[in-house]
């Protein structure tokens, strides 16, 4: 029985990992692709161990344009990224608390309209956008890149409205009898129980925010205000040459940042939580 | 408690910088409308003084009227590192000569640049320097001519020839800008795989019949494609080239010149190039679409990783696949484009691979237009710039930079100055039309779909005259 | 005024603040602002222009009726576009979900590996559409890639998969499969919100492994199934970046999703106006396929609280 259980564990971890390594593959060849130099790259091998590794694409890569280094495009697309998701966390679960436990009238419209938002491509939207900020005297700058988190985003409002659909109606009751109004259920009940939802909003959307370079390459215009994800661009040139090297070292460097957030996020997904209140 | 504490004082120092940010601006509004008005003071001394002195006397005049006021001018490009770095370096240079301006700059990669440029020219707020390449033609309302800014002495072109110059006209000679950079296409090759294969080299009036022989005896002996793909310049520097090469010199012309139609009548006559197309990928002496798709840059092109013996380039493409082919221990030579007829036309021509250009929406017209002439014309500038744009076009800055070319540079140099000497028609466009794009992306679907057997030669070439008439419709 | 009106008032302002009605607006308020301000405006432009012959670079636009949607449906290409991005929305989507959740489900066992092995899972999904991404799944697809000498391999005829027709799409559905992280990460969450009583409960009852997947796991699940169906449905029909960066769209057009055939238009043909009416027939399109979505859905979503 217990060998059974042995082989069994075994097998689960073996295939797990097989798999999972098929899967990092092509990011291994991207990280290895930053110590290879421009040649050895495009030649395209797929082995993953250069054939003499080097640094100097970090220190190419770091240094960055005319003066301004990766230190400014990271700090920039932090602070950008950390903004926008708590704002998102914030205005997303206040409207998917309207959406799902209220009934008011114009809710269904306003759940369609938020749908309908995602159904348009950006690229017939962004230029009367720009406009609009352009006309508020945002533009350039770091406004019209926050501002739109605080006002929810459709994907979060609508993940959010899901986990609120496991909780309970019951507990809201019980407070409503007990004289809560629905400002306190919203903050001492559902929001608490909202921990996972909350926890993948801000694993997701601190990832897209940092990857998002449509939003930062129209609101902004200093090269010292650009985040990495723009400045990791500019290291292609379709008319003329791309410094890969140096483009795959800065992108493997701008992993780490959204690969830390999800480790530090994760524990609150691998743990078990959120149990407490359920028993209702 | 400590955490909320953090992200408290992160937002509220946020908030603080989005203050600053927005006092700065405003307070360099007040100081630019200023200089505005000084400027067009400026600028009628200048015209004045221009009518009865030489350009020499002229120059300080304007820079001493508007040296009291700063003037704040942006520019952006599009490019590499290297570009950066270099055009940065010749802005800074341009500053300490000339401290009363400063420069704002920006630079992207190349869809970014026109992505941005789009939201700019919707808000009316484009760079006072801007940097177009081929596609000006949707930009036309946003380009302030230099015209009069040459005729008052401010942007110099005593030594631009006529046919750079030219490179950068509409037909009626409007100056749109100055280049950046002269360009042309050619075909790179490599001497040694053509020896293997026992083909003749190509010569300066080689045929389109000698390229495609030559393409198929290499693709049949070493197994390789004969010509690598040209991507979207097959249609430029092949498809289109191929109708002026037909006929008298200036007979015919893809589009005509004063780009309001076509410049011949018979579709027919794009028919031999299609079907030679097809031909050679079904021979396996081209690459197919699969192909076509692996080549990401003209760095692994087929002929740098060994797998073609030609590719056609522009040749400012030309030194960085001469040094990697070096670096392999292979030397790359640089043929003409082919013709119709050996002893026909060239149908090539000198083009700007891009240029710099004054906004319509610049408040400070004249002193953009003073850096462009500055930016092409000095010897320490273009020092530092290293021709990294393509061919200078002035004359003394080109004698200058050629005296350290590399290898592939002067080979480079010395096909720029064969081609030039080819004869030209009396009148010629260098522009295309808006919608240009449109033709060649579906020029490009038909001779696959020729080669597939979908369509036939004749029918694609008539699809792609249809296409390319319904621009002016 | 008398201490009691006073009371009153304030009475009937709580009553006020409280109502249904106003509660809801005040929560959904951000939503609300945010849409009107920068929303809503962009939205009717975008109307208005597929109605014109709206171009970027001269601002003129004309009115020209239905002239743009007339041409749409004599389009070749837009035809073919739609065909291909269905194609890809109907197996790309399904796919990334039945794997996300899969993967979600097999890494909610209680060991200390989970961690280790889900961002292992999750990786791929940072890399986005990255330069380098696209040159890697370039390389792999190549004549002589990676899946080419496993084909030959095994002994099987290698694939020209971008320059096939028919099969080119399928480098682009994989990568989208690839990248199942954000939805896998969704379904752990809702995993983790499933009481354990149910389970105990179902164990008792002598329910094995697939049963307690099928009674318990997928009902408990399905609001949040639901939910990444209607979302990786619509971002799949958006898909703009891997075709543009891997195949440009190429061979003959055979990757030319929507969304860039939208870009092709608006940006590189300079014809915003006819982007802006492809844009409103695919919004159409999948609206439709949403609500066919949300229709069937009452006939396997079960929802804890009384309304879906």
């Amino acid at each position: 029985m217990r060998e059974k259980k042995l082989i069994r564990k075994i097998v689960y971890h073996v295939l797990v990992i097989l798999f999972g390594i098929a899967m990092v593959y092509p990011v291994m060849w991207m990280i290895s692709g930053s110590f290879k130099d421009n040649a050895e790259i495009l030649r395209g091998t797929l082995a993953l161990i250069p054939r003499e590794p080097k640094m100097t694409n970090y220190a190419t890569g770091w240094k960055g344009f005319g003066g301004t280094t990766f230190a400014t495009f990271f700090k920039n697309s932090f602070i950008v990224s950390s903004i926008a998701t708590f704002g998102c966390v914030l205005s997303s679960s206040l409207v998917a608390y309207a959406l799902s436990r209220i009934r008011f009238r114009g809710r269904g419209f306003w759940f369609t309209c938020m749908l309908a938002t995602m159904m348009l491509p950006t690229q017939v939207i962004m230029i009367p956008q720009y406009l609009i900020y352009y006309r508020l005297g945002m533009v350039p700058g770091y406004v019209p890149l926050i501002l739109p988190y605080f006002c929810g985003q459709a994907f979060f409002i609508y993940q959010m409205m899901q986990f609120m659909q496991g909780i309970p109606r019951e507990l809201d009751e019980a407070a409503e009898i007990d004289g809560c109004s629905k400002y306190r259920i919203y903050s001492q009940i559902i929001l608490p129980l909202l921990k996972p939802s909350i926890v993948t909003t801000i694993i997701i959307q601190f990832y897209w925010k940092w990857d998002d370079y449509m939003g930062p390459l129209l609101y902004l215009s200093r090269p010292q205000s650009y985040t990495a994800s723009i400045a990791i661009k500019l290291f292609a040139d379709s008319a003329s040459v791309t410094d890969y090297g140096a483009m795959f070292a800065m992108s493997t460097l701008s992993l780490i940042p959204v690969f830390l957030i999800f480790l530090v996020f994760n524990r609150y997904l691998v743990q078990g939580i959120g149990t407490s209140g359920l028993k209702g | 408690m400590k955490k909320k504490a953090l992200s408290l004082l992160l937002a509220s120092s946020m908030v603080a910088t989005l203050l600053a940010g927005c006092g700065s601006s405003n307070a360099d509004t007040a100081p630019t409308t200023a200089a505005d008005e000084e400027t067009t003071a400026a600028s009628d001394t200048t015209t004045a003084a221009a009518a009865e002195a030489e350009e020499a006397t002229t120059t300080p005049a304007a820079e001493n009227a508007v040296s009291s006021e700063p003037i704040t001018l942006r520019m952006a490009w599009w490019g590499s590192q290297d570009r950066h770095d270099k055009t940065i370096a010749a802005i800074e240079l341009y500053e300490s000569l000339h401290p009363e301006i400063t420069i704002e700059y920006e630079y992207y990669s190349f869809d970014d640049y026109f992505t941005k440029l789009n939201t700019l020219v919707a808000s009316d707020e484009v760079w006072d320097v801007f940097q177009l390449g081929g596609n000006f033609p949707m930009y036309m309302d946003k380009i302030h001519p230099l015209d009069e800014y040459i005729d008052a002495g401010i942007v110099d072109t005593a030594k631009f020839s006529e046919s750079n110059l030219k490179t950068t006209q509409t037909t009626d000679g409007t100056q749109l800008g100055l280049t950046n950079g002269i360009n042309t296409y050619g075909i790179a090759y490599d001497p040694a795989m053509f020896e293997e294969a026992g083909v003749d080299l190509p010569t300066d009036t080689w045929t389109w019949d000698d390229y495609h022989k030559a393409a198929d005896a290499i693709a049949d002996s070493l197994g390789i494609f004969g010509s690598s793909t040209f991507l979207s310049s097959d249609f430029i520097a092949g498809c289109s080239t191929f109708i002026p090469q037909q006929g008298d010199l200036g007979q015919y012309s893809f589009f005509n010149l004063d780009l309001t139609g076509m410049g011949f009548d018979d579709p027919q006559m794009l028919t031999p190039f299609i079907q030679m197309r097809a031909d050679m990928i079904n021979k396996g002496s081209y690459p197919d679409a699969g192909a076509s798709a692996e080549v990401t840059n003209i760095e692994n092109d087929f002929l740098v990783t060994g797998e073609a013996a030609m590719t056609w380039v522009a040749v400012n493409q030309f030194p960085t696949i001469y040094d990697d082919c070096k670096e392999q221990g292979r030397t790359l030579a640089l043929a003409p484009v082919p013709r119709y007829t050996s002893d026909g036309n060239a149908g090539a021509m000198i083009q700007s691979s891009q240029m710099l250009c004054v906004s319509e929406d610049s408040e400070q017209k004249e002193a953009a237009a003073a850096f462009i002439s500055w930016f092409e014309n000095d010897v320490d500038c273009n020092n530092i710039l290293q021709a990294e744009r393509g061919i200078p076009a002035n004359e003394d800055v080109r004698a200058a930079l050629s005296e350290n070319a590399t290898e592939g540079q002067q080979i480079m140099y010395d096909f720029v100055d064969k081609v030039s000497q080819e004869p030209m028609p009396e009148e010629y466009n260098v522009l295309s039309p808006d919608g240009q794009n449109e033709v060649q992306d579906n020029y490009l679907n038909y001779i696959q779909q020729v080669a597939s057997g979908e369509l036939t030669a004749e029918e694609a070439a008539q699809k792609t005259y249809d296409d390319a008439g319904a621009i002016f419709n | 005024m008398s201490t009691a009106a006073v009371a009153v008032k304030k009475n009937s302002f709580r009553k006020f603040m409280n109502s249904n009605n106003t509660v809801g607006h005040v929560f959904a308020f951000p939503f609300i602002f945010g849409f009107i301000c920068f929303s809503l405006i962009p939205i009717i432009m975008s109307l208005y222009y597929s109605f014109t012959d709206f171009s970027l670079g001269s601002k003129q636009a004309e009115f020209i009726g239905f002239a743009n949607f007339i041409k749409l449906f004599q389009d070749e290409v837009f035809g073919k576009s739609i065909l291909k991005t269905l194609q890809y929305v109907a197996i790309s989507v399904p796919l990334k979900l039945a794997f996300a959740l899969l993967v979600a489900f097999v890494l909610t066992r209680p060991t200390r590996m989970v961690t280790l092995y889900r961002s292992l899972y999750y990786v791929p999904s940072l890399v986005g559409g990255s330069v380098a991404v696209a040159l890697v799944w370039k390389q792999l697809f190549a004549r002589r890639g990676l899946f080419n000498s496993l084909l030959t391999g095994v002994g099987l005829q290698k694939i020209n998969w971008f320059g096939n027709e028919s099969l080119a799409i399928y480098p682009l559905i994989l990568m989208a499969v690839w990248q199942f992280g954000s939805s896998m990460i969704i379904f752990a969450a809702g995993l983790k919100e499933i009481p354990p009583e149910y389970y105990e409960a179902a164990e008792i009852d002598g329910a094995n492994g697939p049963a307690k997947f099928f009674r318990i796991t997928l009902p408990c699940l399905s609001p949040i199934i639901l939910y990444n169906l209607i979302m990786q449905t619509i971002s799949a029909f958006m898909t703009f970046t891997q075709a543009f960066i891997i195949t440009a769209g190429g061979p003959n057009n055979a990757t030319m999703l929507y969304a860039l055939e939208v870009y092709n238009q608006a940006f590189k043909y300079n014809k915003m106006g006819y982007a802006c009416a492809m844009s409103w027939i695919m919004l159409i399109v999948m609206s439709i396929i949403t609500l066919a979505i949300f229709k069937t859905s009452r006939l396997w979503v079960f929802s804890e609280s009384d309304e879906g």
